[in-house]
Order: structure tokens, then sequence, then C-alpha cells
């Protein structure tokens, strides 16, 4: 009986939704809409805490030592360094480990690697290269190994990542701002499109309402459709929604790859991966939106 | 069956539809009510199947006083109460089953129900051979009887034709007034809202007459008297 009654409310509601196309396939892209910026809003969010990550994950402090210091008292400066409280992790590279690296480095640039052999010896210094705990508490550590008074100590290098990380939150913090005022605008003009629909498909069907009225139909039943036409909305502007996005995010993954590169994000993998956590969600939350406005809309066009 | 006590109606600002009106009808009752346009008679009708709800007084049918019942009952009372409006509200692109079985459907009936009850509602209403048509394809009075036969389908046992004749000519509206006391045989009560002289006169039952509001008039065997 409840199934029976069910079954009869979709099949009202599609009705519904075919007799009015046009307004149906309006409010279709107007969601579509709404979502895909949502997804754009996502990408960037995903984007910048990649790319955060990745910075926060590059920072440290490099201590540059003399050339001819000796091993022992490097060492003795490495452990010094290691009982600083805002400190991760110190590694001590030798000259013989950086020369190698920097070989490593450039080993596809002769001209380089020539200039080294003339140059006949090791012309680059130790140094210990020092990770902080916390990039917050990244000022306190500057200010402690400023405090550390060694002769062995040549230069130290304290490029101002915190400064990066700022910008690159700043350009996020304003891209997420501008996609939440487009989502938003999004959502408010799905709401209203939504209202309109139901409310001119209430006035299309104003005969059976009066009908079902005088007949005893009860008030969920000659609402339900409207409602249900809501979640409908939502399902076929999630799958639009989808079908759209996913060449769109092809399409920008090499530029993204090739911009961020030496990062390890791929926006598509991403969606894969999340696919039923970001498109379910997006249903409910699309579906909650339209059928409280159908909710409107019916409670205000269809009084019993 | 029907009980009205002290009912007055007035719809904003303030016309008074209906001023202290009673009313008593009994189980079985042919009544018809007449008075010129403009009077009240449908507000009456609105009342009764809760469309309106009266100002003060209160309303009791069958022992239930719906005086200010709420929506979930609304649709209780309404499948006891068939009503038969003057203008026929027929769905144009539903053939006259389908229209009859719409009632049935939109309250939850299951098919196999539906199945046997239509065809006969639309028999009672002499429309057995029709069923199939669509309202377009027949005549007004037809119409109207297919309007009737829905109104029958949860087997109401009170039958309200608010001017059921009104777009019809003489000798549809025979019809429609035979059938309505075929339906009355059955021991249905029927109310008859109407302002056609010769109908009413023809009938010889109980006629109550409405003028402004009041109940003028109320005699077991009554003619038109405006
Ligand atoms: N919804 C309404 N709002 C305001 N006035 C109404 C409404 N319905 C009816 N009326 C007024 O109430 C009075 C009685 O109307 P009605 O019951 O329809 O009379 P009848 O059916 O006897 O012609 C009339 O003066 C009419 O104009
Ligand atoms: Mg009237």
């Amino acid at each position: 009986m409840f199934l029976l009654s069910f079954l009869r409310v979709i099949k009202f509601s599609l009705q519904d939704i075919a007799r009015n196309i046009w307004l149906s396939i309006i409010t279709i892209i107007i969601i579509t809409l709404a979502l895909f910026s949502v997804n754009l809003l996502l990408t960037v969010k995903v984007l910048t805490s990649a790319t955060v990550g990745a910075v926060k994950d590059k920072i440290d402090v490099s201590l540059y030592l003399k050339s001819e210091a000796p091993e022992n008292l490097i060492l003795a400066l490495k452990s010094q360094i290691e009982n600083i409280d805002s400190v991760a992790k110190v590694d001590y590279i030798s000259k013989q480990a950086a020369i190698e690296s920097f070989r490593e480095k450039h080993k596809n640039d002769p001209e380089i690697l020539q200039a080294l052999l003339e140059l006949g010896k090791n012309p680059l210094s130790p140094g210990l290269i020092i990770k902080p705990k916390d990039i917050n508490n990244y000022d306190d550590l500057i200010v402690s190994l400023n405090k550390i008074d060694n002769d062995i100590i040549e230069s130290r290098n304290f490029d101002d990542h915190k400064a990066i990380l700022a910008k690159i939150n700043n350009i996020a913090d304003k891209a997420s701002e501008a996609g939440l005022f487009i989502s938003s605008l999004f959502v408010l003009i799905t709401i209203l499109v939504v209202y309109n629909a139901v409310r001119v498909a209430i006035f299309t069907h104003k005969r059976e309402i009066g009908i079902m009225k005088l007949v005893g139909a009860s008030t969920w039943f000659i609402r339900a459709p409207y409602l249900i036409s809501g979640v409908i909305y939502a399902l076929l502007g999630v799958v639009v929604a989808i079908i759209i996005i996913y060449p769109f995010l092809s399409l920008i993954q090499p530029y993204l790859a090739s911009f961020f590169s030496g990062l390890k994000v791929n926006i598509l993998d991403y969606y894969n991966s999340n696919f039923l956590l970001i498109f379910g969600l997006e249903f409910l939350a699309a579906s909650l939106v339209n059928v409280l406005a159908s909710l409107v809309a019916v409670g205000k066009y269809s009084k019993v | 069956m029907i009980k009205l006590s002290n009912i007055t109606k007035i719809y904003p600002p303030d016309i008074t539809a209906l001023h202290k009106v009673n009313l008593h009808i009994k189980p079985g009752e042919f009544v018809s009510v007449v008075g010129q346009s403009g009077t009240g008679k449908t507000t009456l009708v609105k009342l009764l199947i809760s469309e309106e709800k009266a100002d003060d007084g209160k309303i009791v049918i069958g022992g239930w006083d719906i005086t200010a019942i709420g929506q979930a009952e609304i649709s209780v009372l309404r499948r006891q109460i068939g009503v038969v409006f003057q203008d026929f509200k027929l769905l144009y692109k539903k053939t006259l089953f389908e229209n009859v079985a719409f009632a049935l459907q939109v309250c939850g009936e299951p098919q196999r129900k539906i199945n046997n009850i239509v065809p006969q509602v639309l028999k009672i209403v002499g429309l057995e051979n029709k069923m199939h048509r669509y309202p377009l394809q027949i005549s007004g009075g037809e119409q109207q009887r297919a309007v009737i036969a829905r109104a029958l389908v949860h087997r109401p046992k009170i039958l309200l034709a608010d001017e059921p004749t009104g777009n019809l000519d003489s000798i549809n509206a025979d019809e429609i007034i035979e059938i309505l006391q075929k339906i009355n045989k059955f021991g249905t009560t029927v109310v008859l809202v109407t302002h056609n002289r010769e109908v009413v006169n023809k009938l010889r039952k109980r006629v109550i007459t409405i003028e402004n509001g009041l109940v003028v008039g109320d005699q077991a065997v009554g003619k038109y008297v405006l």
C-alpha cells in the first residue's frame, strides 16, 4: 500500500518534470552550474592544501660551516642544535656529500662539471640542515639559532619561507573566497529556480490538485510529487555535473601538473578515489536545498 | 447525519455569508437547498467539506464534530462525503475510467480495487458503455454524470451536489436528478443545492430556503417559493 502510493507519487512527479520540460531543463542546468562551481572550489582547496603541504615539507634552515671546520666540532654543534625544543631533525652534509649531490644535480651539465674539475679541489662547505618541528614556531627557531655563537659557522641562511607560505595561503584564501561567493550565488539562484519550477508545476496541475483535495487525497500525497521533483532535479544535476567535470579535470590536469611540477597532486586521482564521498555529499546537499525550496513553494501554493 | 448549530461565516473583511444557521438533516434524507445567487449556499457546502471554516457555531457530521478539524482529518472527512460542483472538473487528458480511477489512486487504493469499483460507479450513472471515451467526446450531461460517478468511489454516506444542473439543458438536468434520486434510494443522504424551480417542485422532497445567509424556510414537502 505504501509502496504503491510511493510509486504513484514518483510517477506523478516524473509527469510534472516532463510536462514542464523546458523549465525542468533550465532548473537542471542551474543546479549543474551550482555544483560545478562548488567543485571548482573543492579543486582550489585540494591544490592549495597539497601546495602548502609540499612547501611546509621543504622548509628548513641551512647553516653553512667553514670549509676547514673539524668533524668533531661539527658533530658537537649538531647535537647542540638537536637539543633545541623547536627542532625536529638536523642533517649533517659533509663536504664530500655536498660535492656528490652537486655532481648529481648537474650531471647533465658538462660545463659545470668541467669547471669543477679545473678547480682541482672541493669548493663546497659542509652544512647543517635543520628542520623545524612546527612551521608556526619558525621564528623562535631562528631566534635560538641566532643565539648560537660558534666560530665554525660561516653563514646562516634563514630564507623567509614563512613569507612564501603566507603568500600561498593568501592567494588560496582569495581563490576560495571568490569560489565561495560564486557558489553561494549559484545556490541562491538554484533555490529561486527550483522554487519557481515547483510553483509552475503546481499551477499546471491546479485541476488535478483541486480534484485530489476534493476526493480526500492526503496532504502528503498531494505534496510529495513536488518534493520528489526536487530530489530528481538534484540527481539529474549531479549526473550532468559529473559528465561535465571529468572532461574538464582531464583538460586542466596537464597544466596543473606542469605548473605545480614536483608536486604530487593529481586532481583526477583525487576525484576518482573520493568519487562517492564528493558526489554523494553534493547530491545530498542539492536534494536538501531543492526539497526546502519545494516545501516553501508547496506550502504557499497548495493549501488544502 | 448533518447538524449545524448557530453557524456563522464571515468572509474578510465583512461579508456575512451565513448568519446563525441551524439545520438538521437526517440519514437517508433528500434535501434541496434553494435561494438566490450569493445567499451562501456554496458556502454551506464548503463548510460541510471543511474547505472553509466557520467563524462561529458547530458542525457535526455522523456524530463527528468537524468544526475545527486538522489537515489529516480533512482528507478522512472528504472520503466520506461525495461532492459535485457546477463546473465539471474532469481531467481532459484522461478517459472517464481514468478520471474516476484517479480519485482512488490518489487515495492509495490498490489497482485491483480500482478495477472493481470504477465500472460499478460508472454503471450507476449509466456510462458503462462510454468509460473509455475522453470528456470532450461526450455531452455536458454525461460529463456531469462522470463527476457524480467519481463522487461515489468512496461509497460516501453523504452526497453534496452544488448546482449540478446549472450548466445543463432541462433534459440532461432531469437525468442528473434521476441519478441523484437513485443514489438516495441506495441509502445515501443527498443534499442538492439548486435554483432550478422546476426541479425542486417536481421532487416533492424537503426544501430549505436560504436568503441573505439566513434560513428563511424549511418545508417537509417543499416548493420553490422565491
Ligand atoms: N472566498 C470568498 N471570499 C469573499 N467572499 C466570498 C467568498 N466566497 C463567497 N463569498 C461571498 O459570500 C456570499 C455567499 O456566496 P456563496 O456561498 O457562493 O453564494 P451562493 O452559492 O448562494 O451563490 C456572496 O456575497 C459571495 O460574494
Ligand atoms: Mg453557489
